[in-house]
């Protein structure tokens, strides 16, 4: 068949990027940019635009005036105009719609430490991305001409989930506490093995029950879109494990706190417990400052259990793979030879995960001790040291500082005018945190951690591409989600999710109890 | 094959679209081969990138 529609819409979807892209390098739109606060992606914008509005352009005049004969070169190119509908969607998610929930948000006022309601909801690119699919397929329907191309959506998930590989690095996750990788493994481990048991006694299909528990068990999004496709996950399914570890991720971040202060946890103890109870990043970032609104050691030990789960991304897809294929031919009776399936189902995009992952700690796209491609460096230039006006005003200000610790960093400070040592900076970023000093003198300390705290440009610009394969897969993602088929899901993986995070809280707090102490 | 396996069919029919070729969720005929378009995908971009911004 030939799946080419002769219809305009990739044309006019062209020519709307290249206006949006002209508009935008012309000043026309710098009003509606200030109030976004989307100043800093007018090049993205203009650039994107462009691109994407050229490419549209020449394949949208093809797929209204061009000659289509059934074969490859009608397939794939009858899938750009669905793929530049899902782009489109996620360029106006990630441009305007975000930033506007943000704005709004931000107007309400902090409501938890220093998070912003659309903080504490996760309301990103990320939700509002598989929001905006879900309502224009339930809505308006997926037009015709964009069928074929809705299915890319896979495809950008599985290449981000590769370029996430990029963001890590031996050399930092070397540096992990032996009791964080000890505790956290046999927690991601335990809630696996908990939400597959729990999901084969109620009954809910493999492919859910295998999505939720990578999501439920290693880390929100990444993880649950890494196993999606080992165990043939449905994008409702998706979409309930990513909406499950947000709606718990909430929860926690409210009641850990509350919980934390009336048992009198340690930092160290409670950012251990929120780095493993707590599934989403930024949730557990959110709780751990509001824990700790005065300073940082709590959120340092939450990331660092953060950060340790990413170990375990490839032995749970290889778990999940081995896992699905057993109960899959176990309905058929049929025997599994578990090197068979390894071979044949183990993801090759997972396999680059950890291509890109070994390529990031030889230290080709940033230092090898890099993380998230931020990374110390205090060798700065004249430029970039504090001036004398702003040491005089850190100077008069000394004595408002109680800590000893934080007392001897500033001094350093002040003394070297920048920062002596990574120590320093983290000390000297707590004592910003507890507002001590005035708003000016907090300035120069921020000026201080920027001039020290270096960010990789490649993994900058790798974390863009991975933003928007991700937007991109998960708009599309969102398209693939009915109505019906959320009705079909039933509220079972809320349920399932729910009991397993509990049980996994509880038991981490008793173990934390049990064994950490001040020091890991 | 289960009801649940969405891959490696001819045709399927899922929220009312229908294709000859690939799955409801993918254009690609088999996981493996849409993994190593996805490989080939991030490869050349992680070249643009060390090319162009480093």
């Amino acid at each position: 068949m030939v799946y080419t529609k002769k219809h305009p819409a990739l044309l006019i979807m062209g020519v709307l990027l290249i206006l949006l892209a002209g508009f935008t390098n012309a000043g026309i739109l710098d009003g509606i940019i200030a109030y976004l606060k989307i100043g800093g992606k007018t090049g993205e914008i203009t650039n994107l635009g462009y691109v994407f509005g050229c490419i549209s352009v020449v394949i949208g005049a093809w797929h209204m005036w061009g000659k289509h004969e059934e074969g490859n070169v009608d397939y794939y190119l009858s899938t750009v105009a669905g793929g530049m509908f899902i782009l489109l969607i996620a360029m106006i998610v990630t441009w305007f719609a975000a930033p506007f929930v943000a704005v709004l948000s931000k107007s309400l006022g902090p409501v938890m430490a220093d998070k912003y309601l659309h903080d504490v909801l996760g309301l990103n690119y990320v939700v509002l991305g598989i929001l905006a699919g879900i309502i224009t397929v339930n809505v308006f329907r997926i037009p015709a001409w964009a069928e074929n191309g809705v299915r890319l959506s896979r495809l950008g998930l599985k290449t981000g989930v590769i370029l996430l590989g990029t963001l890590y690095s031996l050399a930092e996750l070397a540096h992990l506490g032996k009791l964080s990788v000890v505790m956290i493994g046999f927690f991601v481990l335990g809630s696996v093995g908990l939400v597959l048991f729990i999901g084969r006694r109620k009954q809910i299909p493999n492919s859910m029950g295998g999505v939720l528990s990578a999501g439920m068990g290693v880390c929100g999004v990444s993880a649950t879109v890494a196993a999606a496709p080992v165990v043939q996950a449905k994008p409702t399914e998706i979409a309930y494990t990513i909406g499950t570890i947000l709606i718990w991720g909430v929860g926690c971040m409210f009641i850990f706190p509350v919980i934390g202060h009336l048992l009198g946890l340690g930092h160290i103890q409670f950012g251990a417990w929120a780095g493993t109870g707590i599934l989403n990043s930024a949730q557990v970032a959110g709780a751990a400052l509001a824990y700790q609104p005065n300073g940082i050691e709590t959120l340092k030990v939450a990331e660092i259990f953060n950060i340790t789960r990413v170990l375990f991304l490839p032995i749970i897809v290889l778990w999940l793979a081995v896992w699905y294929v057993r109960r899959e031919e176990s309905v058929a009776g049929t025997q599994v030879n578990v090197g068979r399936v390894v071979f044949e189902k183990f993801p090759l995009f997972v396999l680059g995960f950890i291509l890109m992952f070994a390529l990031s700690s030889t230290g080709i796209f940033a230092p090898a001790q890099h993380y998230k491609g931020k990374y110390f460096d205090n060798n700065i230039g004249e430029s970039k040291l504090l001036t004398a006006e702003e040491t005089a005003l850190l100077s008069s200000e000394a004595s408002k500082v109680q800590s000893p610790a934080q007392a001897a960093a500033l001094g350093r400070l002040i003394e070297g005018r920048k920062v002596a040592n990574i120590d320093d900076d983290a000390t000297l970023r707590g004592l910003n945190n507890a507002k001590v000093l005035s708003s000016d003198a907090n300035k120069v300390l921020k000026k201080a951690h920027g001039a020290v705290y270096q960010t990789a440009k490649m993994v900058k610009k790798f974390r863009q591409w991975i933003t928007w394969l991700f937007a991109f897969g998960l708009t599309g993602l969102g398209m693939q989600i009915t109505g019906a088929a959320m009705r079909q899901a039933g509220g079972q993986p809320l349920v399932i999710g729910g009991i397993v995070g509990t049980i996994k809280a509880v038991l981490s707090l008793i173990v934390i109890l049990l064994f950490v102490s001040e020091t890991i | 094959m289960s009801d649940n396996d969405s891959q490696n069919i001819d045709l399927q029919q899922e929220a009312g679209a229908k294709f000859h070729r690939g799955s409801a969720l993918s254009i690609f005929g088999s996981d493996r081969w849409e993994d190593l378009v996805a490989l080939v995908c991030a490869l050349l971009i992680a070249f643009g990138v060390y090319i162009l911004v480093g």
